[in-house]
């Protein structure tokens, strides 16, 4: 009785700490759904509910371009990462040869490079190459700069599993690539989901590289279109707000689906 | 056929040798796409901008000069990139303070709480998933003049408080901190909350066989035992705050009169869009450097613990 009291008033008051963390957004989904004239005050009840503004910027913001231009990219950086992430940690687990110590201090000292940092040689470098305002250029980019991390990640699933069954496939004649693709990707699939979705979530999400890279209309992703939409429409809230909904909805279910693999991957990564 | 070129009828270092060099070469194949990538995209960038950075170039035309020392010189004696320093490390304090305290608080709460905490958790982690952009478009809008918080503080009595929270170079950066710690608080619960799961049970059974009170426990056990994932927090808030762009250039870009300038911000007008390239690698090549002190230092902390 007494710890169930106890219990109850942390409960009560992170609960409602909880809906106060979500109220932001809560209300800026209620404010989407307002006809664009009934926008006052962000509690102020709709004569009725319209899906108006979504179709305004689906259609006429052009956010089905950036949509879909989002959606490429951050898929196309999810499944890269996987590859080449995992195929690296593949071969400085499992193979020897000469050489791992500094490849891995290479990809150790990468883990401190703050995108921001370094963002002018880097555009210099998607010039010189003719890559400027191709997906692409956002996809290498993107790539190169979480890959340490994911490495990592994948390094330290690899070496949990037992040397014995590497051995073992080793003898049997199998090929670095047969038990790589047969034996070793099938067991870590854990790794390989989050590794997946945070990637998705950092592509979709990062805006300074794109608003570097993507200086034109029809290659812009959402935060570079949102942003600008803002500039241009601050004074229309249910637009903007819908801008902004339709940006947050995809990774917020997402996370909601597989919340037990995001959580696993930030904490992994931010223990390593 | 195979038997005979196999290595049990070859013995000796020939065969020896060939198997190394294969497996150098299958070790290479698989680490090269990765390797090469990150290279070209990640290290030779960071190799670059400290080149740029004692360059005069405009980032287009084909002829850099060499000026030396001269960007970093005129950084030292440049007022505005002391105010994006001195703004980066205040807002950086703010929220590394806000993550910590109310972390290590809300985690230790939520640690007893049973049912019910996925849900409280994912309430706290549905703003670090979502974009800094969509966080900016969604406090911009709380903090307009005529927004929700005014209304809210008018609603208790406190109009007196209420300001235009991004107009006013008093309070700006505390608000945009603010802003941050709503898009970052979720996972440094999260984290530290795993942390206090990993502690000891018999530790707290011990302290309340010597009559501990909960605060005493607490002081006592919980703290001493989550100190290293506190360590991670406070490193991890205060390089994602060092290195803050997307949420600023959002809400204010820097403004109002450079009250909210960071160094990202700066390197990005500088560099990006009055194509001082050498000047602009300068303010990166600082932002590097303390992000790099901050790791380094955590390290050393971190391997002297372990001693």
């Amino acid at each position: 009785m007494a710890l169930a009291r106890s219990l109850a008033v942390p409960r009560a008051a992170l609960m409602s700490l909880g809906v106060l963390m979500v109220a932001p957004t809560a209300l800026t989904l209620f404010t989407a759904l307002k006809p664009a004239s009934e926008a006052s005050t962000p509690w102020s009840i709709p004569s009725a509910l319209t899906f108006d503004n979504f179709l305004r910027v689906w259609g006429e913001g052009g956010f089905s371009v950036y949509f879909w231009n989002s959606l490429v990219i951050s898929a196309v950086d999810a499944v890269a990462m996987i590859v080449l992430a995992s195929a690296a940690a593949y071969g400085l687990v499992f193979i020897r040869f000469p050489g791992k110590g500094i490849i891995r201090l290479a990809f150790l000292s990468g883990l401190m490079v703050p995108a921001a940092a370094i963002v002018l040689p880097l555009y210099s470098s998607m010039r010189r190459l003719d890559l400027v305002g191709t997906h692409l250029s956002v996809i290498l980019a993107d790539v190169a700069l979480a890959l340490p991390i994911f490495v990592f990640l994948f390094a330290s699933y690899f070496v949990k599993i037992p040397g014995a069954l590497h051995e073992a496939a080793r003898t049997d004649g199998a090929e670095e690539w047969q038990i790589y693709w047969t034996i070793v990707l099938p067991i870590s699939r854990p790794v390989i989901i989050t590794t997946g979705l945070l990637e998705f979530l950092w592509s979709w999400n990062d805006l300074l590289l794109r608003l570097l890279l993507l200086p034109e209309e029809q290659t812009r992703t959402l935060a570079v279109g949102l942003l600008f939409f803002q500039g241009a429409q601050t004074r229309d809230i249910t637009a903007l707000s819908a801008g902004a909904v339709i940006m947050a909805l995809p990774v917020v279910i997402l996370f909601v689906l597989f919340q037990r693999h995001f959580v696993q991957g930030m904490t992994a990564g931010a223990v390593k | 056929m195979s038997v005979l070129t196999s290595s049990a009828a070859l013995p000796g270092r020939r065969s020896l040798k060939s198997v190394a060099w294969r497996s150098w070469v299958t070790g290479a194949l698989f680490v090269a796409p990765a390797l090469a990538l990150f290279a070209a995209f990640a290290l030779a960038p960071t190799i670059a901008v400290i080149e740029y950075s004692f360059l005069k170039w405009d980032g287009v035309n084909p002829e850099r000069q060499w000026i030396g020392l001269a960007n970093y010189t005129k950084l030292i004696g440049d007022r505005i990139f002391w105010q994006a320093l001195s703004n980066t490390l205040q807002w950086s304090a703010i929220i590394v303070v806000v993550n910590v305290g109310l972390g290590v608080g809300l985690a230790a709460l939520l640690a007893r709480v049973g049912r019910g905490r996925t849900f409280i958790q994912t309430c706290f982690m549905v703003p670090v998933v979502i974009a800094p952009i969509t966080a900016a478009i969604i406090w911009r809008w709380l903090y307009q003049p005529d927004g929700a918080i005014n209304l809210i503080l008018e609603g208790l009595g406190l109009g007196t408080l209420s300001r235009p929270w991004l107009g006013d170079p008093e309070v700006v950066l505390p608000a945009l901190a603010i802003a941050h710690c709503w898009t970052s608080l979720g996972l440094s619960i999260v984290l530290i909350l795993a942390g206090l799961q990993a502690v000891d049970e018999d530790l707290y059974d011990a302290a309340a066989l010597d009559g501990a009170n909960p605060w005493q426990a607490f002081v006592s056990v919980t703290l001493p035992a989550i100190r290293p994932v506190v360590a991670v927090v406070v490193i991890l808030t205060a390089t994602g705050a060092f290195k803050g762009f997307d949420l600023i250039w959002a809400m204010t870009q820097g403004g109002p009169v450079r009250s909210s300038e960071l160094l990202a911000t700066y390197m990005y007008k500088r560099g990006a869009l009055e194509n001082q390239y050498g000047y602009g690698a300068a303010i990166a090549v600082a932002l590097l450097v303390i992000v790099t002190v901050a790791m380094a230092l955590y390290s050393y902390l971190q391997s002297r613990e372990q001693h």
